[in-house]
């Protein structure tokens, strides 16, 4: 029976099969081919010219098969090659985040995809907490969404803003070799403060102790220094940030728990080995790429710069946008001296002074 | 009786639910407008100076009347509505903002001045950048000495600027940063043949100072006054003062007349040692290499270990004894 059905099927098969190739081919090369099939397509086309040519008034042009004879090929090859490479298309330049960083306005996909942001960590590695900020696995490592990523970092970019624009103290740190250039540039650029070593644990908690020593100054709304106040900071207790920036939240535990205990606002850089729960506002993004990292230090201190430049606005309209320092008192000597620097006619010394910070 | 009760609860829930209708009077309305900072005072902030600055001006509001304001230092009460407290430094949460800035100032200067020629290694001007202690002493801060390293590399790589193109700038960062006193522009005196024909030299060892006159002689040795042979009783010490001429075969050619003091025989011997040696190469410059493969240039600056407590000698424990 067995037999009797492969005989059918097979002998079925063997009919209906294409039949044997043509004994032409054997003898006939592969160019041979190319060149009939050539000839044919031009004397379809010749066929197609003749038709248009007869019903119509403008003649077409005839095809030439020969390709020796185009005009490209009677230039010399100098001329052809000469604009090779001569046209400079927008390329990856390193130095340009650190001298010139992207605004806020800048995030793009694009951007944050060209600087790595998506690439987390192993798998294995991985902070079930950041199951919400991953897009999907790709070769064991997790991929994380970077719509996501452009939200939390416009966000991030808001809070630096508003939070500069209301004369705020903010604190970049980034203890990550490599990450001092961006960290510093972010604090010049939103007048804040960074650390870019070690964060010494208790500058918070006991800060009066470890920043003891450190100087501070009295300025108006219009960022210049008043004189004269120095005994009466030398009894204040030390600074504490209004908001840290952190881009290596792994390493930076102790800072972040001590601003958890004083209710200090934290944003952080959260990979997907990374606790989202350290920080107050995570931005999800690769912390481990120096890239990225710099563009996100860069957006974020471009924000605080548009915060500042909107707090020094209000003021120059006499517009003070911040909660004054308390417990100060006027110094008594020099009262005739303030009374000049509040009508707004600061020496020009002081005004140089003034860049240096905030 | 229950139909009123319903009715009376039906107003309660539906008072509960709507906003209570309370006609707000022009004052509070102007006092809403006048305030400056933009917080909606729904936001409760678990800050408390946050708090403190949202809710004083609602309870302000809510509960006292307005503060009277006294007149007479309006001007300055102005200036302190308006000022705030920063830090004097970007570098302030570092704990060390002087150190920070300086180091940054000092990369940010090298990184302007990158391109420039520089001279090879080792022809750079020698400069002796401060101590550790000194720059600690200038800050005033708690600066650790890999710290202060990456503050000298900086430097070192600014000092290796071509001298001919070095910009003003970087030769005032350098200043600030070198020592007072540059050693290596210290030199030693250079030592003549006096008009008796005497080269004098001054040898130390351990705790003795010798003093030596070399003239060219016959071979004779005076030591404070004595020969050799009375002075020094011990053969190797005898050795030991004349060592630089016999080193250099020239104990017949050369006269000693020397005072040393202080320490023992050894010291003394070879205190001497040095002093012969040092005079000897004022009369033959040419025998310093030899005279320092045969140790009469280098002083040896050894001394006597202290005595260290718990210790019987420098070194010495005392006998253990079971209990």
């Amino acid at each position: 029976m067995i037999i009797r059905h492969l005989a059918l099927r097979q002998g079925r098969r063997a009919l209906t099969s294409q039949p044997i190739r043509r004994w032409t081919r054997f003898f006939a090369s592969q160019v041979d081919t190319v060149e009939a099939s050539l000839q044919t397509t031009l004397g379809e086309i010749r066929k197609v010219e003749a038709f248009v040519n007869s019903r119509s008034d403008h003649p077409v042009s005839p095809v030439d098969a020969d390709p020796s004879s185009t005009p490209d090929n009677d230039a010399s090859p100098e001329e052809n090659l000469s604009n090779l490479g001569s046209e400079i298309t927008p390329h990856y330049q390193p130095h340009t985040l650190l001298t010139n960083p992207p605004s806020p306005s800048d995030i793009t996909l694009e951007l944050l995809l060209a600087s790595g942001a998506h690439l987390g960590h192993n798998t294995s590695l991985w902070n079930p907490g950041n199951a919400k900020y991953i897009h999907g696995i790709r070769d064991g490592v997790h991929i994380l969404s970077l719509e996501t990523t452009a939200a939390h970092l416009r966000r991030a970019c808001k809070i630096v803003t508003e939070v500069a624009r209301r004369g705020g103290l903010i604190l970049f740190v980034g203890t990550r070799a490599g990450q001092d250039r961006c960290v510093v540039k972010a604090a010049e650029l939103a007048g804040g403060c960074h650390l870019f070593d070690r964060w010494t644990p208790g500058s918070i908690t006991n800060g009066q102790q470890i920043l003891g020593n450190c100087r501070m100054k009295v300025v108006d709304e219009l960022d210049r220094e008043i004189p004269d106040f120095e005994e009466q900071l030398l009894d204040r207790s030390v600074l504490k940030p209004d908001l840290v920036v952190c881009l290596n939240p792994l390493e930076n535990y102790v800072l972040l728990h001590e601003c958890g205990l004083n209710n200090i606002p934290t944003i952080g850089i959260i990979d997907t080995n990374a606790d989202p729960t350290w920080v107050t506002y995570p931005i999800p993004a690769n912390d481990d790429s120096l890239r990225c990292v710099q563009v996100i230090a860069g957006v974020l201190g471009r924000a605080g710069e548009a915060g500042n430049k909107m707090r020094l606005e209000a003021a120059s309209q006499g517009e003070v946008t911040y909660q004054p320092a308390q417990g100060l008192k006027m110094p008594a000597e020099k009262k005739d001296g303030e009374g000049q620097a509040s009508s707004g006619s600061a020496p020009v010394s002081e005004l140089g002074f003034l860049q240096t910070l905030m | 009786m229950k139909g009123v009760e319903l009715s009376t609860g039906f107003q309660r829930a539906v008072c509960s639910v709507c906003r209570p209708r309370r006609p707000r009077s022009d004052a509070s309305k102007h006092l809403v407008k006048r305030i400056r900072y933009p917080v909606s005072s729904a936001s409760f902030s678990t800050s408390p100076t946050r708090r403190a600055t949202d809710l004083t001006p609602a309870s302000n509001r809510g509960i006292a009347a307005a503060p009277f304001s006294f007149g007479g230092d309006s001007e300055d009460s102005g200036l302190l509505k308006r000022v705030r407290v920063v830090p004097a430094s970007p570098s302030y949460f570092s704990g060390k903002p002087d150190f920070t800035d300086s180091l940054l100032s000092l990369q940010a200067l090298l990184r302007k001045y990158q391109t420039l020629p520089t001279v090879p290694a080792g022809q750079a001007p020698r400069v002796a950048w401060k101590t550790l202690a000194q720059f600690r002493l200038s800050l005033s801060e708690p600066v650790k000495a890999a710290k202060y390293h990456k503050i000298v590399e900086v430097l070192h790589r600014l000092n290796h600027i071509h001298p001919s193109l070095m910009p003003e700038e970087v030769l005032e960062a350098l200043q600030k940063h070198k020592r007072d006193i540059n050693p290596f522009e210290n030199v030693a005196n250079p030592r003549f043949i006096d008009g008796y024909g005497r080269a004098w030299g001054t040898g130390r060892r351990k705790a003795s100072v010798a003093t030596a006159c070399v003239v060219e002689g016959e071979g004779e040795v005076l030591v404070n006054g004595k020969t050799l042979t009375q002075f020094f009783g011990r053969l190797h010490d005898r050795e030991s003062v004349i060592w630089a001429l016999k080193s250099t075969q020239r104990i017949d050619k050369y006269n000693i007349w020397a005072l040393v003091k202080g320490g023992g025989t050894t010291g003394q011997a070879e205190a001497l040692t040095l002093a012969v040696g040092k005079a000897l190469m004022v009369h033959e410059p040419l025998l310093k290499p030899a005279l320092r493969r045969a140790g009469c240039v280098t002083r040896d600056p050894r001394r006597v270990e202290r005595k260290k407590p718990g210790h019987v000698k420098a070194r010495k424990m005392p006998t253990w004894v079971k209990r």
